[in-house]
């Protein structure tokens, strides 16, 4: 009997979220910047799919080693190379493609160390508040002031070249303090709510309480914040591959825009020297974008204003 | 309020000296040895050997700590590796020359933003808005060393509109009849691309904070009230309404600080411009450990003292608000 009961539970908790998700999804899909970020976020992820498949078929088209025997110097687009090649004959469709991967791979990674470690600072801070939320937030005011990129470009100085790696978790390091704020304020106020109120007299430890019962009401900002993180991530990699401190042994949109530009080739070849600024400018807006229309789905006061206006 | 400032100086000190006990602690840490990263090669051994004691290198880790301390705050970061002059002399004469495109960029991006957002949030729906938001969105969030050769490229190469890189021309400058407004011009013509770059990049976030902050205030009831009594529409929109839109951008402007330096010194590098950010990434790439280390420690101190000064203007903004 009380087993049917649960399952009836379990299946009705289902459902309300289900139906929460489909009506969610509906905000999201109404507002147009949604849209448009959603489809060029689709368009980025086929190409960093893709990536995979030139060099499959011929290493000639390897972004980083694969060299064009019959080109040795940059040309324009053909049926060959459809974007043109590089200074050494290098395929630039392909640098083109495996860009999409490292702009994935560095963007979502370090915004979800990012927002880990913000949401658990924040909730922290939040939760325990005096002398822990005071030391964790002078902590996250003064890396906040810090610029990222040229924190990373100091500590390039000091030990030489960083790995994709290395970067990545820089990155997270630094740009945690804007989340963790956010998270603060939310938990401090469901800290109010009696329902905290009442797990704690159901003796809820402190630890269940923040992970059972703040988390997941926090949960829905923080992943909000990753999408502007992810933004943030992508941007400062390709500064700091620009200025050339990124990882030699990837080939980042930024990269590619360093070999344009110190290769003196920014006058002779457009077909080189836009491509990846266009990249990098527009996964930024789509995040942006989808940013935006989140915001929307979480906050309704800015729902009602758009429809009503 | 005096207290409020000397309690933010106080806590920009305590900032900056755990910036310089990290940069202390991660350089011992890294790998290589601490003399012959400070200490230029090329000197003579006197030279270096002086260096070495006025450096305290050769003294125990501690007393090394005091005396760097001790360097720093006096200003003395040792000698550039690749200048081989003081650092401290090389950076003060950059410093002027950051400060001049930075705060222009600055102060003028965050002018035209708050501006147009009071406009777009005044024709919320209309043409105008659409036009601007979508313009807001879309520089904000172009690659700002990109935009910067896309300008280089369209004007000074292709129209040769305006000069290439640089901060001065040489015969301006070397031409003693040359007068001060002469000079000025030619800084300011060779500013103009580096300006546009930055003012592209930044306009954008200003006006958007601008136009959501002007948004809500446009709800308030002293905006009712202030149509009720039958002022024009522009008297409503520039003394009622702007005035209290414009305090999440200055608190925008300060939280944007560092991302905005981050820019300065992409956009000092693309256009040669000899500023302290330019200087830190030519530091980096020649291994210049000293000279970079005071390039950061001064565009830290910079840009928390800029912090503290947004939060001052604040204050004196927005009168309800008391420390």
């Amino acid at each position: 009997m009380q087993q049917a009961t649960i399952k009836d539970l379990k299946a009705k908790r289902r459902a309300l979220w289900r139906q929460r998700f489909m009506e969610n999804w509906r905000v999201f899909m109404h507002n147009p910047l949604g849209r448009i970020g959603i489809s060029l976020l689709i368009m980025f992820g086929l190409m960093a799919v893709c990536s995979y498949i030139p060099p499959m078929i011929d290493p000639m088209y390897h972004p980083m080693t694969g060299v064009d025997p019959k080109v040795v110097s940059s040309v324009g687009p053909s049926w060959q190379h459809w974007l043109g090649t590089d200074f050494m004959g290098r395929d630039i469709f392909s640098q083109l493609l495996a860009g999409a991967r490292v702009a994935f791979l560095v963007g979502v990674s370090a915004a979800f160390m990012s927002v880990v470690l913000g949401t658990a600072v924040g909730m922290t801070a939040g939760y325990m508040g005096r002398f822990t939320d005071t030391a964790l937030m002078r902590l996250a005011d003064m890396i906040m002031v810090l610029p990222t990129l040229l924190v990373v470009l100091m500590l390039a100085a000091l030990f030489g070249q960083l790995s994709i790696w290395m970067i990545v978790l820089m990155i997270a390091l630094f740009r945690w303090p804007g989340v963790s704020r956010i998270i603060r304020a939310q938990t401090l106020s469901l800290k109010q709510r009696p329902f905290i109120d009442a797990a704690r007299v159901s003796g809820a430890s402190h630890l269940r309480i923040i992970f059972r019962h703040i988390m997941p009401n926090v949960l829905p900002l923080a992943f909000l914040y990753m999408t502007f993180r992810v933004t943030s991530a992508i941007v400062i990699e390709a500064g700091l591959a620009f200025l050339g401190f990124g990882d030699p042994g990837t080939v980042s949109w930024g990269m590619m825009l360093q070999w344009v530009w110190k290769t003196g080739h920014m006058f002779q070849a457009p077909y080189w020297l836009l491509p990846p600024g266009i990249c990098i400018s527009l996964i930024t807006l789509s995040f942006y974008m989808l940013g935006r229309a989140m915001d929307e789905v979480l906050d309704p006061r800015l729902r009602d204003e758009t429809q009503a206006g | 309020m005096r207290k409020y400032v000397l309690k933010r100086l106080a806590q920009v000190m305590v900032i900056l000296f755990c910036i310089l006990t990290i940069l202390f602690v991660l350089f011992r840490l890294a790998p290589g040895d601490p003399v012959t990263r400070m200490v230029d090669p090329e000197m003579t051994p006197e030279e270096s050997q002086h260096l070495i004691e006025q450096l305290g290198l050769d003294k125990p880790i501690w007393t090394q700590y005091l005396i760097y301390l001790k360097n720093c705050s006096t200003g003395q970061f040792g000698y550039s590796i690749h200048y081989g002059e003081p650092v401290a002399k090389v950076i003060w004469e950059k410093l002027p020359n950051t400060i001049l495109l930075f705060t222009t960029a600055v102060l003028l991006s965050a002018m035209v933003g708050i501006s147009w957002g009071k406009i777009a949030a005044w024709r919320k729906g209309k043409a105008t808005d659409l036009v601007l938001t979508i313009a807001a969105l879309v520089t904000h969030t172009l690659f700002l060393p990109w935009l910067a050769l896309l300008l280089v490229w369209i004007f000074a190469y292709q129209l040769d509109w305006f000069p290439i890189t640089g901060m001065v021309s040489d015969e301006v400058w070397l031409d003693p009849t040359a007068g001060f407004f002469t000079k000025a011009a030619d800084v300011l013509y060779h500013m103009v691309l580096p300006l546009t770059t930055l003012f592209l990049i930044h306009f954008g976030s200003y006006l958007l904070v601008m136009r959501s902050s002007m948004l809500d205030t446009l709800k308030e009831d002293y905006i009712v009230l202030a149509r009720a009594k039958g002022l024009k529409e522009r008297d409503i929109r520039n003394k009622h309404a702007a005035p209290n839109a414009w305090l999440p951008v200055v608190t925008s402007v300060g939280l944007s600080l560092a991302f905005s330096i981050n820019g300065g010194a992409l956009t000092e590098t693309v256009f040669s411009w000899p500023g302290i950010g330019r200087e830190l990434v030519f530091a980096v790439s020649q291994n210049d450990y000293p000279l970079a280390q005071a390039c950061f420690m001064l565009i830290s101190t910079v840009v928390l003292m800029s912090n503290v000064v947004v939060d001052v203007l604040y204050a004196y903004l927005d009168p309800r608000i008391r420390y």
